[in-house]
């Protein structure tokens, strides 16, 4: 069969699509099915794709949707982890630390770049659903607005949704590493308490 | 701009999604302030740690196979 550019360009995408559906639905088997769901949509529908546009976000658009309507209802576990209000409290320290002459970032971030790789990801997969997807799409490199599009809500929310997804990270990490004991007085960036 | 200011912003600059004017006028105030760019420093550094440890996954092989295998029976069907 002669290559097809659209299908060579949409299977490009198949490892940002999988690891994005596998911290999303939290299960392998889950993440393939959703990740072939999509494919199947997206060239059934292939002719809604207006070429010259952004192929990887519109593949994006149809996962989202596609774990939004099936998965989300059927979810197994349901969520029980609830965001507190840790970011008021975490902008109220970051104010309170900010002072001029204050000492170099250098324990932060080597913290930070000991953080292992599978806790990161537990952490990203313990955040409520609707965080999570925002938080997700980011990492992929989306902006706002085509995080906003894909999921239908305003670009504020996603906004929020980051800022208080990526707190909760934070302070999730930041209490592993203390559990690890690599946590010394100060360090990452600030845990709620 | 002040220091609360800019910590408002932080994640819109580090994003990327601040206008022009904006972006100059944080530059400006995170090259007098020690703090706020000890902190602009950490955020970035920790949002690079989450970026890359959520893009090392591959989808497996046989994932592959299996959808274009998919792909070309859809394709030869009739519709």
């Amino acid at each position: 069969m002669a290559a097809d550019p659209f299908e060579s360009e949409a299977l490009s995408f198949l490892d940002a699509l999988y690891r994005t559906g596998l911290r999303m639905t939290r299960s392998e088997a889950e993440a393939e099915d959703l990740v072939q769901e999509t494919y199947i949509r997206a060239f059934r529908f292939r002719e809604q794709f207006r070429p010259g546009t952004n192929l990887k976000a519109w593949l994006f658009r149809i996962l989202t949707n596609t774990f939004i309507n099936q998965y989300r209802r059927k979810a197994a576990r349901p969520e029980t982890t609830v965001l507190d209000d840790v970011e008021e409290s975490i902008l109220y320290r970051h104010m309170r630390d900010v002072s001029p002459g204050s000492s170099s970032p250098d324990p932060e971030a080597e913290l930070i770049d000991k953080t292992i790789s599978s806790e990161v990801k537990d952490a990203l997969e313990a955040l409520p659903e609707k965080f999570r997807t925002t938080v997700l799409l980011d990492v992929e490199g989306f902006s706002y607005k085509e995080i906003a599009e894909m999921l239908d809500i305003p670009i504020g929310t996603v906004m929020s949704r980051l800022h208080r997804g990526r707190k909760f990270l934070q302070k999730r990490l930041y209490d592993l590493a203390r559990d690890r004991g690599i946590v010394a007085a100060r360090a990452m960036p600030r845990p709620a308490d | 701009m002040d220091c609360p200011d800019c910590l408002e912003r932080l994640y819109a600059y580090l994003d990327r999604e601040l206008k022009p004017d904006e972006v100059t006028e944080v530059r400006a105030h995170l090259d007098d302030c020690g703090g706020c760019d000890d902190n602009f420093v950490i955020e970035q550094r920790f949002l690079a740690r989450v970026r890359d440890c959520c893009t090392e996954d591959k989808a497996p092989a046989e994932l592959r196979t299996r959808i274009v295998t998919q792909l070309r029976m859809d394709h030869d069907a009739p519709r």
